[in-house]
């Protein structure tokens, strides 16, 4: 068995209204390992959880639209299997926490049942064995398991982000789809649920695809990176590659956004202007008309992809030439 | 010694529940100099926008008093405030609902200037409408398009050029930059500073992202549960935390570097209820290091370093 756990080649996704073609995801590319993490980092509207859509075959259809590529989970060609499989994977091979633990859980059914339901449908067991297995999935995440006859609203957003895990794990899947699981939380109860992520992660060895704004978070618990901007992947290596060697100028304008706790700088370098208007990309590199190092051919060419390891590659056209080509830098 | 344009005395703001007092706000001094920014700082339901509003009086104190420029404002009358109200302003975290859908963007920073009277010849208002949209660098074209055409960050925009409007000094910052993204963030992060350094604003900037308010503030005060804990100048919250809990929040930051690792503390459990909180530290139940002291008394607030102030007991072991 290989050790490709998902692989995404050539994904396009898009979203067909009346005011024209939303081009969300454009010739996506990714792979994550057995065990492995990989951070799925970009802004709003770059196309991260339309990405999370596709892996779960969970894109509204219509106005949605997986055009062309494929998506391998586990050995699966995910594109060709018929709904009647799709609903035996999601949940058990494959699962997926949203950002709002508040809008995720059903309001009028306990929390235990709502483990249960899962454990149910994927592992052919009863009532009872699947409210004891629900009660011991509370205790993994650290809720007390008599607690599991409560309902949601008796919970605070912390723990119900833990319960929406319980249910995600619950089965045990190979593949765990986390789209912005902390942003809705505190500091002190965002450092808690990264923590307990961490520690499952390895408990139960499964692959995750953490999507996230917050390069914070991304060096905290993930393995790979991949910065996302306008429906592609433009710089993608590991933590170290991505964190120590920044190639993308979006990636450097990333980080220089951020304040450095450690470092009362006068001034933020922010990118300027705003994200390309996915119903109009521009026809070169998508980046173009916000880069600090833009070039004539930018604006007219699709960036190649330049290698510079074997996990480590960019899209852009600077490296083309030049290999060794150094960024202006301005951060730490 | 500069002037202090606003200070803050044992000010509680309570409000009545089916369960009891709830304390949102619980007897907090401060004090801000003229042009300073002192980032208000803590995690859901501790208190900081309902300070905030209280400041303005967009929510009525239950007791304490808050004194702007020598004057205390609870004793003001509708006429005053008004008066009032020119100089202190108030931007929301919101820019989705605090801008009203059905009107132009050149209609919403110029209502404040209509109300207010402050400019009655229409041309004139609309040349000072077009000098405030290039002060926050909305572009002009945009001037007869609605809110729900433009962006997160140009909308943030729009709310800081109608709390410019008037004649501003000071300005209350609810989470200006927590619905944006990052890149737009710091871009709205670097527009404040500039209006502060060009107009001379003093600004509370309430947050829950310490990093923010790092780059931002030169005072931080830490809230907890309606209480001050921690206020200090910036630099020295930041080197030298001394509360547990302000230890703890600044450990908890994921740090966008794969050196300098800052050991985690992680707190258990969560936020207690607001709602008739016992005589001890509010803390207590959270705190790594609380001792039988903590359980039984509540910490006041004390300087401990020169404008270092902490409300802890064990500091003094």
């Amino acid at each position: 068995m290989s050790d490709k756990l998902l692989k995404i080649e050539d994904l396009v996704v898009q979203y067909i209204t009346d005011d024209g073609i939303v081009e969300a995801v454009n010739g996506l590319n990714i792979t994550v390992d057995r065990g492995k993490t990989l951070g799925l980092v970009g802004e709003t509207g770059a196309g991260k959880t339309t990405t999370a859509l596709s892996i779960m075959r969970l894109i509204p259809h219509p106005p949605g639209k997986i055009i062309s590529g494929g998506i391998e989970l586990d050995g699966m060609d995910l594109l060709a299997l018929n709904e009647q499989r799709l609903e035996k994977i999601r949940g058990d091979v494959v699962s997926m926490i949203f950002q709002d633990p508040m809008t995720a859980l059903n309001p009028v059914i306990t929390v235990g049942d709502q483990i249960a339901e899962a454990i149910m449908i994927h592992q052919k067991v009863g009532q009872a064995q699947a409210s004891q297995k629900a009660r011991e999935m509370l205790e993994i995440v650290g809720i007390p398991g008599n607690r599991s006859n409560e309902y949601p609203h008796q919970f605070s957003g912390g723990m119900k982000q833990r319960v929406v895990i319980a249910i995600a794990l619950s089965c045990n899947p190979k593949l765990l789809i986390a789209d912005e699981p902390t942003t809705a939380l505190d500091v002190t109860i965002q450092a808690q649920v990264l923590e307990l992520m961490k520690s499952l992660k390895v408990k139960f060895q499964m692959g995750m695809v953490l999507i996230t704004h917050d390069l914070g978070v991304v060096a905290e618990v993930c393995d790979d990176v991949a910065i996302m901007y306008a429906g592609r992947i433009v710089e993608q290596g590991t933590l170290e590659e991505v964190f120590t060697e920044v190639k993308h100028p979006y990636t450097e304008g990333l980080f220089n956004s951020i304040p450095n706790i450690d470092d009362r700088k006068e001034k933020l370098k922010p990118i300027r202007g705003l994200m390309s208007d996915p119903y109009n990309l521009p026809k070169g590199c998508s980046f173009c008309d916000r880069c600090d190092y833009a070039m004539p051919v930018c604006e007219t060419e699709k960036p190649p992809k330049i290698y510079f390891s074997d996990t480590h590659f960019v899209e852009c056209h600077l490296y083309r030439d030049q290999q060794d080509f150094k960024l202006k830098g301005g951060m730490k | 010694m500069s002037e202090v344009i606003l200070e803050v005395k044992n000010l509680k703001k309570y409000f009545d529940t089916p369960r009891g007092k709830l304390h949102a706000v619980d007897d907090i001094n401060f004090s801000i100099e003229k042009g300073k920014t002192l980032g208000l700082v803590g995690e859901s339901g501790c208190g900081k926008s309902t300070t905030g509003r209280v400041i303005l009086r967009l929510l009525e104190a239950t007791e304490g008093e808050v004194i702007y420029e020598g004057v205390n404002i609870n004793h003001l009358d509708k006429e005053g405030m008004r008066r009032l109200r020119k100089e202190m302003q108030i931007i929301f975290q919101d820019p989705f609902s605090s801008l009203d859908p059905r009107m132009t963007v050149s209609e919403i920073i110029e209502e404040p200037i209509k109300l207010n009277k402050i400019i009655e010849d229409p041309k004139a208002r609309f040349e000072r409408v077009l000098e405030l949209m290039d002060l926050v660098g909305l572009s002009r074209r945009l001037m007869n398009t609605y809110p729900h055409e433009l962006d997160g960050g140009r909308r943030q925009r729009i709310g800081i050029a109608r709390a410019l409007s008037l004649d501003t000094k000071f300005i209350v910052c609810d989470e200006p930059v927590s619905a944006l993204d990052v890149s737009i963030q710091a871009q709205i992060l670097n527009l404040l500073k500039e209006l502060q350094d060009k107009l001379g604003l003093t600004y509370i900037f309430i947050t829950h992202d310490l990093s923010v308010v790092n780059h931002f503030s030169d005072d931080i005060a830490v809230m907890y549960l309606g209480k001050l804990i921690e206020k200090a100048p910036a630099e020295m919250l930041f080197t030298n935390p001394i509360h547990p809990y302000t230890k703890a929040l600044l450990s908890a930051i994921p740090r966008p570097t794969l050196d300098k690792k800052v050991e985690k503390i992680i707190l258990k459990g969560e936020i207690t209820s607001p709602i008739n909180p016992q005589n001890n530290c509010r803390f207590s139940d959270r705190c790594n290091h609380a001792e039988e002291i903590c359980r039984s008394q509540e910490p006041a607030l004390e300087e401990v370093a020169p404008g270092h102030f902490v409300a802890c007991h064990l500091f003094k072991k």
